[in-house]
């Protein structure tokens, strides 16, 4: 309902919040209802970060806030303010060559219909920081919260296994 | 068994700058796709995030009733919201538009003729959970909700059917206009049915349910309209599939010309898998919208939305299976007869209940068939495509029955079938309903299969003494593999027969039959690349790969020299587009096609140029050269020369004929609209199962298939295809479905209760292929994309059957899913 959302003029309340997206500030004055992800998506313009279920299954919403993975689709907005937050539009280097794990995930046939990608990316990128060479048990742990609808994962394993050589040898 | 394309380009590859290389052929690699980038750096442009400027949104009011009278809409205080830019209900639709086209246009009964009327948003009655009936439009998405919740619907409730098999009974009837639930039905026979029943040692029968599922794609459905007042037309881009032949549901229903309403697809959609094919009330009602307001309008479906009302269910079946056979293990008849589900309205894809003739008795040799279905109305959500449409439960039923006769007649289950299989040296064989199987030897998957089976049982998953121990857990292993058929792609021509007068169909011939060509077009840019144009949409099966790959080799140039773009829905030809399995024969026919032309096109405009006859220049290694004197021209000066002369670039187009038309062997079926799918790739699985029959769970410990799809065009993306199949079939045979309760709510709304598989829940997959080509293609290729949706749930299903073997439960997965409820279940009453 709008009510509880209402200043006197009769238009939403907002609140200014200070997000470092991508390595870049960002001020904006949003609604507190306002979800992490509909701000990224539309008042930053990454629209890599894309929403599948809003209700924190399926992970294609995953970022990075402060260095831990979370489901965009879950947090607010105003909860991020002075967060510092990583999306997949932030891994490409800056001459555009990809990182070494959207590179294993193109070289592996790591995805479709791409719509979960770009949380697997991030939720992979958690997962070999934490554990550069992880087991594919460990890999089934650190992807549990993500779900592909078109590989049937088996080129994910590879990817995972393709990106951690990479980052190993770099 | 091995790849035989790529001779064409007679063994030469060359690069677009004319400079030899090794002879070598993009076609037949695992060349990593062309679409992947702009996704993995999040620059992929999916219809959610296309808003163009100015644009509003909007949000819909969905029926919390299953089955109610609408008696009242109030709309005030709606409007009064200060973010309200329009409120739509029925009545506003009816004044100005048509209803939506519907699946089934006449309903026969005792009483006479009945006719189905669906409303893009519900009239005065609505007929299952979530189905819109008010739109609203506002600024952004959140506003419309706002305003949504101040609609004010009352609703006298009225009781509802919700399943098949009641609604047979015509108690409750879910369109009083139809007179009955069973709005469509047909008992077909081939061979001598009666007598092979009559005649046969045994008749071995068996009930069976396929529960309701849906692909469920990770993108939901969204749309962005504009109607544009000067010239009187639509623009809509749209996440839908098959927009080129379905554009009709929401061009009739606005009352425009095909011309003037624009479909496009964006190169990027976020999975389909069939289930997105009958969104077009989405496009409808945003267009209305647009038409109001003069103003872009979007809507993007919530998850919630798309599981309770979003045209998307697919199938779900009660079957009853008869099966006739000679003690010495003979299959003599098959008798199938089921109701399936369809929810309050037919939609498009009626035809999957006949789909399953194409492959009525999969991969055995059996000519007396009956099969008879019942199309069902009911108060849910209705249903559309899904991967398989309609073959997957077909297989399952008739698998189970098989596993259930080999056991009656004390046959050991592999033994049984392999009695059965059709034999190689009857390829082509024609099935009793007169589809054909192109190629292929199954007996030697059979034993390839078990060879497989038999390593497990020496010191792997199946080793007896693991076994045994095992069971004294409780956890019992098992395996039961058969060989299944994946029909590939569809002819077209049969599609309507619901919407034909079935008894005229006798008097039909072979000039009577029309099917849709697979269009394609190419452009020669300045620089001398090629851009290549669909005439369908793609949803992750790497179309764009696949084309700039086969175009690369036909012209001698890279892959990297072809674009590949799409066209919308009033520049293409109606066609039919990716479903069925098809387009990897059809792209891939079409390709080699447009290449040819392509190549005469250039080759000619070169002769011109130079004063000399056609056969005095050829085309090579990306440009033409006159043969006397050696010069040449590329393919960018001749493009240019061709501007200049008629002002536009060179520019080609091919339509591709459906393969099944050159071969007369065909004939009957076309003529008689029975399903034609001319390719039949074929495999066998092996998921080792493990049934805990203390909590009822099934583990699949690994899951092995051989499979063979003919030639392998990309066999990297043939792998892919056919893991997601499997996965999502793994879903289907344990976890996923749309439960309803008696009152007709949905109990599955969320992804917390529709069960998707994760990465935990998906077995290894060890894969082997065999390639035997098709004859009836012109690349050999046999279609792909649905082989693991229809194979993987009957051999997860007869895999269980076979671990619950030593306990005295009569088949145990006589439904699906096999649900830890459902085996538990079963499994009580055997300590009863
Ligand atoms: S959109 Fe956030 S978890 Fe699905
Ligand atoms: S690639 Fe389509 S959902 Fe993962």
């Amino acid at each position: 309902m709008s009510t509880d959302s209402m200043n006197e003029e009769g238009g939403p309340t907002t609140t200014e919040i200070t997000v470092t997206v991508n390595g870049t500030q960002v001020t904006a004055d949003v609604e507190p209802r306002l979800k992490l992800s509909d701000f990224l998506r539309y008042h930053c313009d990454l629209r890599g970060v894309r929403v599948g279920c809003e209700h924190g299954v399926c992970g294609a919403c995953t970022v990075e806030q402060d260095g831990a993975s979370i489901k965009s689709c879950l947090s607010y907005a105003v909860q991020a303010d002075g967060a510092k937050i990583e999306t997949v539009e932030g891994l490409t280097n800056d001459d555009g060559s990809l990182h070494p794990i959207q590179e294993a995930f193109h070289e592996s046939h790591a995805l479709q219909c791409g719509f979960c990608t770009s949380g697997f990316v991030m939720a992979t990128k958690e997962l070999l920081e934490e554990n550069p060479s992880p087991t594919r048990e460990e890999i089934e742990t650190g992807l549990e919260d993500n779900i592909c609808r078109c590989t049937g994962y088996q080129n994910i394993y590879k990817a995972v296994e393709s990106a951690a050589a990479k980052m190993e040898d770099d | 068994m091995s790849t035989s394309r790529s001779t064409e380009a007679e063994g030469a590859a060359h690069s677009a700058d004319g400079t030899d290389e090794e002879s070598e052929s993009f076609t037949g690699q695992g060349l990593p796709r062309v679409e992947d980038h702009r996704i993995l750096t999040g620059e992929a442009e999916y219809i959610h995030d296309i808003t163009p400027e100015n644009c509003l949104h909007m949000a819909l009011v969905r029926s919390m009733h299953a089955h109610a009278e609408i008696t009242d809409i109030d709309t005030s205080e709606a409007e009064a919201h200060p973010d309200c830019e329009l409120v739509l209900t029925a009545e506003d639709v009816k004044a100005d538009y048509n209803p939506m086209p519907t699946g089934i246009t006449e309903v026969h009964t005792d009483e006479g003729t009945g006719t189905i009327t669906e409303w893009s948003l519900a009239d005065d009655r609505a007929r299952f959970v979530g189905e819109p009936v008010v739109a609203v439009v506002a600024s952004n998405r959140y506003a419309a909700e706002d305003v949504a919740d101040l609609v004010n619907v009352t609703y006298e409730s009225l009781d509802p059917v919700t399943d098949g098999m009641t609604a047979r009974e015509d108690e409750t009837i879910v369109h009083d206009s139809a007179g009955t639930n069973i709005v469509d039905s047909e008992h077909l026979t081939f061979g001598d049915v009666d007598e092979a029943f009559a005649d046969a040692d045994q008749v071995v029968e068996g009930e069976y349910f396929w529960g309701r599922i849906s692909g469920v794609p990770l993108e939901t459905a969204g749309v962005v309209a504009q109607y544009d007042a000067d010239t009187d037309s639509f623009d809509i881009d749209c996440n839908i599939q098959l927009h080129t032949l379905v554009d009709d549901t929401i061009y009739d229903t606005l009352g425009y010309d095909p011309d003037d309403v624009r479909v496009s697809v964006p190169p990027d959609v976020g999975g389909s898998y069939g289930t997105k094919i009958a969104i077009h009330r989405y496009c409808c009602l945003a267009a209305m919208a647009s038409q109001k307001l003069d103003r872009p309008v979007k809507f993007e479906e919530d998850r919630i939305e798309n599981l309770q009302g979003g045209d998307m269910h697919c199938s779900e079946r009660n079957y009853k299976m008869r099966l006739a056979v000679d003690d010495d293990g003979t299959m003599r008849g098959l008798d199938v007869w089921f109701v399936d589900d369809f929810g309050a309205y037919p939609r498009y894809p009626v035809n999957q209940v006949l789909k399953p003739l194409s492959v009525v008795t999969n991969s055995y040799d059996l000519q007396n068939v009956s099969y008879e279905y019942e199309l069902a109305l009911t108060n849910k959500t209705s249903q559309t495509a899904y991967r398989g449409f309609g073959v997957d439960p077909h297989i399952y039923a008739l698998e189970m029955v098989v596993d259930k006769a080999a056991r009656e007649l004390d046959i050991d289950p592999t033994e049984f079938r392999r009695r059965n299989l059709i034999d190689e040296s009857d390829m082509p064989y024609t099935l009793a309903t007169n589809n054909i199987y192109d190629s292929g030897n199954y007996a030697a998957t059979l034993d390839r299969i078990e060879e497989i089976i038999e390593d497990e049982r020496d010191g792997g998953y199946l080793d007896p003494e693991i076994v045994e121990e095992k069971r004294a857990e409780g956890k019992y292993r098992g395996v039961q593999p058969s060989v299944i058929i994946e029909p590939g792609v569809s002819g077209s021509d049969w599609t309507d027969r619901q919407r034909s007068d079935r008894d005229a169909l006798a008097d039909r011939d072979r000039e009577d039959v029309t099917e849709l060509p697979e269009h394609l077009r190419a452009r020669v840019e300045s620089d001398g690349t090629v851009t290549a144009f669909l005439a369908t949409d793609s949803s992750g099966q790497g179309h764009q790969t696949l084309v700039s790959q086969l175009l690369a080799d036909e012209l001698s140039l890279l892959p990297s020299d072809i674009e590949v773009d799409y066209l919308n829905s009033a520049d293409a030809p109606t066609e039919y587009g990716s479903a069925a399995s098809r387009m990897a024969v059809m792209l891939s026919g079409a390709t080699v096609g447009v290449a040819d032309e392509l190549k005469a096109s250039v080759e000619s405009t070169a002769a011109a140029h130079w004063g000399v006859d056609s056969e005095d220049v050829v085309y090579r290694e990306g440009h033409v050269e006159r043969i006397e004197t050696g010069e040449w021209l590329s393919l960018g000066d001749i493009s240019a020369i061709e501007s200049e002369r008629d002002g536009s670039p060179t520019q080609v187009s091919y339509d591709y004929e459906h393969p099944a038309t050159a071969f007369e062997e065909f004939d009957d079926a076309f003529v008689e609209k029975l399903p034609v799918y001319p390719t039949a790739a074929f495999g066998a699985n092996a998921p080792i199962v493990e049934v805990d029959i203390n909590t009822g769970e099934v583990d699949i410990l690994v899951f092995h298939t051989v499979r063979d799809c003919g030639t392998m065009l990309n066999p990297m993306i043939v792998e892919g295809q056919a893991h997601g199949g499997i996965a999502q079939g793994i879903g289907a045979a344990l976890m996923e479905e749309f439960g309803y309760d008696e009152d007709g709510q949905p109990q599955a709304i969320t992804l917390f209760d529709y069960l998707l598989p994760s990465i935990k829940n998906i077995p290894h997959i060890e894969m082997e292929h065999t390639e035997t080509p098709s004859p009836f293609t012109v690349t050999g290729a046999k279609g792909v994309g649905e082989g693991g949706m229809i194979d993987a749930p009957a051999s997860i299903a007869t895999s269980i059957n076979a671990a619950l073997d030593p306990l005295d439960v009569d088949e145990p997965a006589d439904r699906i899913p096999v649900s830890p409820a459902h085996l538990r279940k079963r499994l009580r009453t055997l300590e009863e």
